[in-house]
């Protein structure tokens, strides 16, 4: 019998008005970890529920497991060797039933014979360990579990083939790489082969082997090495003053230049990392050079170096001034919050948060779900009472003069608040009657909009029709429409393709460098956060840590070691022994270790005793190392409080 | 069939609805709660009609005649008004619904056995309301001046007032109400109203449960699966009719116990028959759910489909032979008319299968339609 698991050749799924796939030919082999990576809308959804048998589809020919799916009897025959868990978080689950109902839901739905299910849901709830928590209703899970309940669910009738549609979306780090983890070890000792897709560009290492998919269509496929190796060239990282007219002098020679906080990231296409430093500081030369890295390319470099190829990069107009003079308030900060608290009921949503915001700065609040992010910025902006504590903005106390912040803030919310049944200028023009502009601003304003948010030729189409990155910039731009001296936006990014969240960021920093408005930004890509000034990191309520990025990795680095890649081989295996040899923060990172430590010759000596080809290198710590590293020893302080 | 999966299907759809709040009182409160509201609400009864009396004679004959109007159930008496004019703002502020206006001289005038004239002004906002009132007024007044004339012939001719007044009355009406001996609209109406009832509730519940599933994804669950169409919509449907089947026991102890409808049929071929009725209108739930995506469009479709045909093509106000030739083409396209004619049969007539067989067999053709419709209209593998 052939190995082969799934087929597909110039497949192509049509809806009433678009394609959401087009010509996509793969081959996915018995025992891969296969992925589809790429933005909302990129039709990778619509492939997998047509591999599961349960979406037909318009062209090409499809085979899973040898038999080609062209029909419901056809695709009945192999439904029994697939496991399917659709997206949304735990949205294909029974809220109503407890944990070990919705499992053995599954096993009856799947005919799995009772002695056989409760073995294997014993097993799986171990894995997953969520034995503890068999009898809790799946509502009132976090989301993590529900992923994890999901997978049990999936995998309950032991299929062959698993699909799973971006299980990871809307989990925080800590249980994301929870989730991979046990998804690698499932894969590993069952011979499973699993379709999964996922729209975090920084899972790609993960996979085996992927496709780039980008509005249907695959950009690049292959292994995330080979991806990676299609767009030679070297990342630089650097850190010049004053940093605007770096900006300015390097944007003109490459493509793909961005600021991250203080940091500028330049891509330089087709040259080694040593000519592109050689290049770079060049054009720096007269400037004040803080830092300057080197580092290999990462999958969003490739995507937007891909994109940019197809003329599809997106550049912002920024020349009319954006926002009002800066004269009316002088207060050092344009945003303080002191000892900030709510409380509803028992439960401490928020307790003694303090921060400051300066003019100018882009300031990031981090933190899982229900962390106590939004409670705070709805504080903040005056829309919640606070219990206890005192905040000011744009020269204001919250208390006392929440009318008068209202008309000095813009906030752009999650769901962009925008009226999707109003064409773009409408919008703009119902923002600007809100807030009360006069005719002849009104005007000037639509026009700069317009022309920031990329709009033209959108003028008269509906928000809904718009795609997600012009729909968020359109948001922004609402927001933006009485040029406010502070600006709140609540994860203003998610389900935005890499390109359109770049182009949103260049106006944010335009915004920031060159107007001085003053930003908060909550996100949970933890990429993002590195475009931050500042960073507060919230856990239950609190803020845990109040630094820059860099500060915050400093004190990560001090505090557990630096960061070390280990590779080459099984070393997924290594897992259990490294953690019994003291090695606390290991945690698996697609056939890879992340592995935090201010020992690394042991390290190697316990690594090279059972792998001896195995490769360890140093790496650059990421936003999402400290994430995971601060949250799992919080969880933990936490569990040994009792509480 | 496999029953294993679709009695886990069953137990799974049961758990949820019990434990879902919303579910659980659209499946068990409801019901009960429209009876009781709507059993009370909608009387068409008409009976203490509030009236005033401009009396302007104030004669001993005057008084008599409002008397006739004060002592009768069917009104009740807000008081003399002053004038004409008072009356009318009465009628304007709806404090009152009838003004008897008894004009001067009206005692004298039916002393010399000439005619009187009274001026009745009615609230004509509810039609029906004000022609039912108007009957009221009719047979008081007959029954007033038929009692006046023949004590005057008696007085003359010197016979006993009986003999007068059967004389004068050649043909009297006897006229007996089959089938609801006191004309109770309740009666009538409770019956009716488990149609109407019965009509709403299991496509609601049965449309919001599938396309629950429809909306949040679980559906895949199905449709990754290898449990056939059959087996998920018997699976899924048979705690929808469990529970229907619970509210038909409920809706009838609530008429013949609350309402103290007699029940003379049968109840051994009501049940059943029910039954039949119950699942013709899950299966109109079943279609809705197939034709939409979200639980609020599922709630609007179901809500037309059902509640137009139950309250007009049904005979709950109007009865069928009244209704237009082509309102009477809609109400014979529609399940609702037909079982109210078994319903009221069971109830009031005490009929059973050998009356009402014909439209029990309509009513089981539009159940297996339906139920043919939503299977076809099910796929597991969908276009979109």
């Amino acid at each position: 019998m052939s190995d082969i698991v799934i087929a597909a050749s110039q497949f192509g799924k049509r809806y009433a008005r678009h394609d959401a796939v087009r010509d996509l030919s793969l081959t996915i082999r018995r025992g891969e970890l296969y992925g589809l990576i790429g933005p909302d809308g990129a039709g990778k959804s619509s492939f997998m529920k047509a591999v599961a048998g349960v979406l037909s589809f318009d062209s090409g020919t499809l085979e899973v497991f040898g038999s080609r799916i062209d029909s419901e009897r056809s695709a009945e025959q192999v439904k029994g060797r697939i496991g399917l868990m659709p997206q949304g978080l735990g949205q294909n689950l029974y809220g109503d039933l407890s944990v070990e109902e919705n499992i053995d839901f599954f096993a009856s739905l799947r005919q799995v014979p009772a002695e056989v299910a409760r073995e294997r849901k014993e097993q799986l709830l171990a894995t997953t360990r969520l034995a503890a928590f068999r009898s809790r209703p799946m509502k009132k899970l976090s989301g993590g579990m529900k992923q994890k309940l999901g997978l049990v669910c999936t995998l309950i009738h032991a299929p062959d083939l698993i699909i799973l549609d971006e299980p990871t979306t809307g989990v925080d780090p800590v249980s994301r790489r929870d989730f991979w983890a046990i998804l690698a070890e499932l894969v590993a000792s069952r011979g499973l082969t699993a379709l999964v897709s996922t729209a975090y560009m920084d899972e790609a290492s993960r996979f085996s082997r992927m496709s780039l998919m980008h509005e249907g269509q695959v950009l690049a496929e292959g292994p995330p090495e080979a991806i990676l190796a299609r767009v030679p060239g070297a990342i630089v990282q650097c850190q010049a003053v004053p940093q605007i007219e770096a900006l300015q002098r390097l944007s003109g020679r490459f493509a793909q230049c961005e600021a991250l906080g203080p940091t500028l990231r330049i891509f330089a296409r087709d040259v080694s990392g040593e000519t592109a430093r050689a290049e770079v500081s060049q054009m720096l030369a007269g400037l004040a050079i803080e830092r300057l890295d080197v580092l290999e390319p990462e999958l969003e470099d490739v995507f937007v170096a891909l994109m940019a190829e197809q003329g599809r990069l997106e550049k912002p107009q920024l020349d009319a001034p954006l926002a009002a003079p800066r004269d009316e308030d002088t207060s050092e900060f344009a945003i303080e919050a002191r000892a900030l608290t709510r409380v509803f009921g028992d439960f401490v949503a928020v307790g003694d948060v303090s921060f400051q915001v300066r003019p100018g700065e882009i300031f990031g609040l981090l933190g899982a779900n229900g962390a106590g992010k939004t409670t705070a910025i709805k504080m903040l902006t005056g829309i919640l009472p606070p219990s206890g504590g005192a905040g000011r903005v744009a020269g204001a106390d919250m208390k006392k003069a929440g009318a008068l912040i209202k008309s000095r803030i813009g906030y752009m919310s999650q769901a962009f608040s925008l009226y999707l049944d109003l064409t773009v200028t409408e919008n703009i023009r119902l923002y600007a009657g809100l807030y009360g502009l006069s005719r002849e601003e009104t005007r000037n304003r639509l026009e700069w909009i317009i022309g920031m948010a990329g709009l033209a030729g959108h003028e008269g189409d509906l928000a809904a029709t718009l795609p997600m990155g012009l729909r968020q910039r359109l948001a922004l731009g609402c927001a933006l429409v009485h040029r406010p001296r502070v600006v709140f936006l609540d994860e203003p990014t998610s389900g935005v393709d890499p390109l359109g969240r770049r182009a949103f960021w260049e106006i944010l920093f335009h915004l920031s460098r060159v107007e001085g408005v003053a930003m908060l930004v909550t996100t949970h890509y933890m990429s993002e956060a590195e475009h931050c000034d500042h960073l507060a990191l919230m856990f239950a309520g609190r803020v845990v840590a109040d630094d820059t990025p860099a500060g915050m990795k400093q004190a990560v680095i001090a505090e557990a070691g630096e960061l070390f890649e280990v590779s080459g081989g099984d070393v997924l295996a290594l897992v259990p022994e490294l953690r019994e040899s003291g090695f606390d923060s290991v945690s698996p990172y697609g056939k890879k270790l992340h592995v935090l430590t201010r020992d690394p010759q042991r390290l190697g000596e316990v690594v090279h005793a059972r792998l001896p080809a195995a490769r360890i290198e140093a790496r650059p710590m990421a936003m999402e190392d400290v994430f995971v590293h601060k949250v799992t020893q919080l969880e933990a302080a936490q569990r040994k409080g009792g509480t | 069939m496999i029953w294993q999966r679709v009695f886990a299907m069953a137990h799974k759809e049961w758990r949820e609805i019990v434990r879902d709040r919303l579910f659980f009182s659209l499946a068990f409160v409801v019901p009960a709660l429209l009876m009781v509201l709507f059993g009370y609400g909608l009387s068409l009864d008409v009976e203490n009609i509030p009236f005033a009396v401009v009396d302007q004679d104030h004669s001993a004959a005057s008084r008599e005649y409002a008397w006739r109007f004060i002592g009768s159930r069917y009104f009740q008496f807000r008081g003399y008004s002053e004038s004409e004019r008072e009356a009318g703002q009465q009628l304007a502020s709806g404090q009152i619904r009838v003004a008897l206006v008894i004009p001067p001289q009206f005692g004298r005038t039916l002393g010399r056995g000439q005619a009187a004239q009274v001026a009745t002004l009615v609230d004509g906002t509810f039609p029906s309301r004000a022609m039912t009132t108007k009957g009221y007024v009719t047979a008081i007044s007959t029954a007033f001046t038929l009692q006046s004339l023949s004590a005057r012939v008696a007085a003359q001719s010197g016979a006993s007032v009986e003999v007068v007044q059967k004389a004068l009355q050649p043909v009297t009406l006897e006229t007996r109400y089959l089938y609801n001996q006191s004309v109770s609209s309740i009666w009538s109406l409770a019956p009716k109203l488990i149609m109407v009832i019965l009509m709403l509730s299991p496509p609601f519940l049965t449309a919001l449960g599938v396309v629950r599933e429809k909306e949040n994804g679980s559906i895949f669950n199905i449709y990754a699966s290898n449990m056939s169409r059959g087996e998920f919509l018997v699976g899924k449907l048979m705690p929808y009719v469990l529970i229907s089947t619970i509210n038909i026991l409920v809706l009838w102890l609530l008429a013949t116990v609350l309402y103290q409808v007699p029940f003379k049929g049968s109840f051994l071929f009501f049940l059943p028959a029910t039954l039949v009725y119950v699942l013709c209108t899950t299966g109109i739930g079943l279609v809705v759910s197939v034709l939409v995506r979200t639980q609020v469009a599922a709630m609007i479709v179901t809500m037309i489909v059902t509640m137009i045909p139950a309250v007009l093509y049904s005979g709950l106000i109007i009865p069928i032979v009244s209704l237009g030739s082509g309102a009477s083409i809609v109400a014979h396209l529609m399940p609702a008319m037909y079982y109210t004619d078994i319903v009221v049969g069971c109830f009031l007539k005490g009929v059973g299968i050998e009356s009402v067989w014909r439209p029990l067999l309509v009513l089981t053709g539009f159940a297996v339609v339906l139920f043919m419709l939503g299977y076809a209209g099910f796929s597991k593998r969908p276009s979109t």
